[in-house]
C-alpha cells in the first residue's frame, strides 16, 4: 500500500495516484461483467467475483459527501485535520481535505496530492481533496 | 428448529478495571453465572466466548477455571458484535440440537490501550488514511443532520436520555445522569460530534446461559424464550452510500422479525448500539420503530423514554453502560433478560413482554459495519 520514495515520505496509496501535469486522479476498477465501480483498484471484481474488469482513471472532480474535523486522533495525523468522503466517477472514497472546518456535504472538490501526516518514518503524503474555487467550464457531476 | 432459552444472566460491572485482564473479567461473569443459576460444570454442553482484543484461546482460558474443560469451546471475534455473535453460535447448537445447555459471554479490557480513539485493524486504506470510528460516525451524524434537518441539540438529546437512564444502572461504567449543558461543555472530539455524543472505551464481561426447554424447566431460575438470533455481515462495495441507512442493521432486523413473527410495533424495549448519539437515531429507524428521518423528532417528544412508547436503551445504552467491544452484545441480552423477568429494578420498564437487542459494529472499509447481531426475545 505504500511507496517509499528518497525523500523519506511515504505516499500512501500512491500507486493508485495518476499524475499529469497538473491533473490528479485515482486508478479504479469497472466490473464489464456486473458493472460495480472499485477503488482501491482490482484484478478480481469484489461483487461478481468476475477477472472481465477494467481498470481505467477518474476525473479531478469529485463532490463531498460527508466532511469531519478529528480533533481527537492518531498523533501521526498531527489532529485537528479534516477528512471527507467524496463520490466520484461512480467511486466513493476516503481523503483528507486541505481546510480548517468539515466541508458541508455536496461541495465540489478537486482531487491533489498533499501532506497528510508524519509518522516515525517520516512525512506521509497522499491523495488529498480541496474545495474547488473555479469550477470547470464542464461542471462536477456526482 | 428447536426453541432456545435464556435461562441465567450475569454481568460483571463495566468501567475501568484496569490491570483485570479480560480472561479474568470473563471468568468473574461465568463463575457468577454459574452461581446464580446453581448448575454444575458438566452440565455445560459447549461454550461460546466473544472478544475483540481478548486474544487467542479466550473462551478456553475463562471457562476452563470454571470447571466447563473437555466439550466443544469457541473464541468469537467479530467486532463490537463479538460477544452476540458467540451467543448465536450457543443459539444454533440449542436450535440444531446438538446442545442442551450451553454458556455464552463476552469480555474486555479496554484500559491496557489508554485514552483516545480505538486502534482498528490495520492494512485498511481508510485506517491508513487517519479514520478512526468517531470520524465514520461524525461524518454520518453530519449527512443525518443535512438531509433530515436535526440539529446537534437532537444529538445531545439521546445522550442526557440515556445517561439518565444509566443513572439507575448500577452495572453501568457512568451512573450520573448529565444537562444538555453539559455535553455542550465537553470536548470537542470529531465535529459535530463532542465527548459526551460518544461511548466510553470500557472494561467488563457478561454472559449468559442458553438452553432447551426441557433444561429449562429443570431449573429454578425464571428463563425467557429467544424468538430470533440473527448475524450479518456488511454489504461490500466501494460506490456511493447512503450513511444515513445502516442496510446492515435493516438487514438484520428484517430476518429477525421474519424467524420471531413478531413487528417492530410488538417491541416494549430495545438495547440498540448507540455508541455513538446519531446511531441511536440511524438504527431506530433502521429498526422499524420510526419512519425515516423521524427519530430525533420522536427522541424530543419522549416517544422512547423508559416509560415511552416503547422503551430505547432503558439500561443507559452504550453512551453510559460503556462500551467493553466484546462484552456489548452479551449484557443487552442479560438487561433484557431482567427486564423481561421483571428482576431489572430501577430500570423496569413497566409490563416489558418483548425486548431486542442489537449490536453492530467493525471499521473496516467499503461497508457499514462488519458484523450485526439482532436478538429478538420474549416472556414466553
Amino acid at each position: 500500500m505504500n511507496t517509499q520514495t528518497s525523500h523519506a515520505t511515504t505516499l500512501v496509496g500512491g500507486e493508485w495516484i495518476h499524475q499529469d501535469g497538473d491533473h490528479t486522479a485515482l486508478m479504479i476498477t469497472k466490473c464489464h461483467n456486473c458493472g460495480s465501480t472499485w477503488f482501491p483498484p482490482r484484478e478480481i471484481c469484489s461483487k461478481c467475483a468476475s477477472g472481465n474488469v477494467e481498470q481505467t482513471r477518474t476525473g479531478n472532480y469529485g463532490i463531498a459527501y460527508a466532511s469531519t474535523v478529528v480533533r481527537i486522533g492518531p498523533a501521526a495525523f498531527q489532529p485537528p485535520y479534516v477528512l471527507a468522503y467524496v463520490d466520484l466517477d461512480g467511486a466513493r472514497f476516503l481523503a483528507h481535505v486541505d481546510a480548517d472546518e468539515a466541508l458541508a456535504p455536496n461541495t465540489p472538490v478537486e482531487l491533489r496530492v498533499g501532506a497528510i501526516g508524519e509518522d516515525d518514518t517520516g512525512a506521509l503524503s497522499s491523495y488529498i481533496v480541496a474545495e474547488v474555487t473555479e469550477l470547470p467550464a464542464s461542471g462536477v457531476a456526482r | 428448529m428447536r426453541p432456545v432459552y435464556v435461562a441465567g444472566a450475569a454481568v460483571h460491572p463495566f468501567g475501568k478495571h484496569l490491570g483485570v485482564n479480560a480472561a479474568e473479567l470473563g471468568f468473574r461473569a461465568v463463575q457468577e453465572l454459574l452461581a446464580s443459576t446453581g448448575i454444575s460444570p458438566e452440565q455445560v454442553d459447549a461454550g461460546y466466548g466473544g472478544s475483540t482484543y481478548g486474544g487467542s484461546l479466550l473462551a478456553q482460558r475463562v471457562l476452563q477455571r470454571v470447571g466447563v474443560s473437555g466439550p466443544p469451546v469457541y473464541t468469537v471475534e467479530n467486532a463490537c458484535a463479538s460477544g452476540a455473535s458467540a451467543v448465536h453460535l450457543g443459539w444454533q447448537a440449542i436450535a440444531g440440537g446438538f446442545a442442551d445447555c450451553v454458556i455464552a459471554f463476552g469480555t474486555e479490557n479496554l484500559s491496557g490501550f489508554g485514552g483516545g480513539t480505538l486502534p482498528l485493524t490495520t492494512n485498511d486504506i481508510e485506517i491508513s488514511q487517519g479514520m478512526v470510528m468517531t470520524a465514520a460516525y461524525a461524518m454520518r451524524a453530519q449527512r443525518y443532520l443535512h438531509d433530515f434537518g436535526a440539529t446537534a441539540d437532537d444529538l445531545t438529546r439521546v445522550s442526557v436520555k440515556n445517561r439518565g437512564n444509566g443513572a439507575r444502572n448500577p452495572r453501568a461504567h457512568f451512573q450520573q445522569a448529565i444537562s444538555p449543558e453539559d455535553v455542550k461543555q465537553s470536548r470537542p472530539v470529531a465535529d459535530p460530534l463532542r465527548l459526551l455524543h460518544c461511548c466510553p472505551n470500557s472494561d467488563g464481561a457478561a454472559g449468559v446461559l442458553l438452553c432447551s426447554e426441557e433444561f429449562a424447566k429443570e431449573l429454578t431460575t425464571p428463563s425467557i424464550r429467544m424468538r430470533a438470533s440473527v448475524v450479518r455481515s456488511g454489504d461490500f462495495h466501494t460506490s456511493y452510500r447512503d450513511m444515513t441507512w445502516p442496510d446492515i442493521t435493516a438487514r438484520a432486523a428484517k430476518a429477525a422479525y421474519e424467524m420471531a413473527g413478531l413487528k417492530p410495533n410488538d417491541l416494549d424495549l430495545v438495547e440498540l448500539h448507540d455508541a455513538f448519539s446519531v446511531a441511536e437515531f440511524l438504527h431506530t429507524e433502521a429498526l422499524g420503530i420510526t419512519e425515516r428521518g423521524q427519530a430525533y423528532k420522536a427522541t424530543a417528544r419522549g416517544e422512547f423514554d423508559r416509560d415511552g412508547r416503547v422503551a430505547i436503551s432503558p439500561s443507559g445504552g452504550l453512551l453510559s453502560r460503556g462500551h467493553p467491544v466484546g462484552a456489548t452484545g452479551v449484557t443487552q441480552i442479560c438487561e433484557s433478560y431482567w427486564q423481561l423477568t421483571g428482576e431489572a429494578a430501577d430500570l423496569q420498564v413497566p409490563g416489558a413482554e418483548v425486548a431486542l437487542t442489537h449490536v453492530t459494529g467493525g471499521g473496516i472499509f467499503g461497508v457499514d459495519n462488519g458484523a450485526c447481531s439482532i436478538h429478538i426475545l420474549t416472556t414466553n
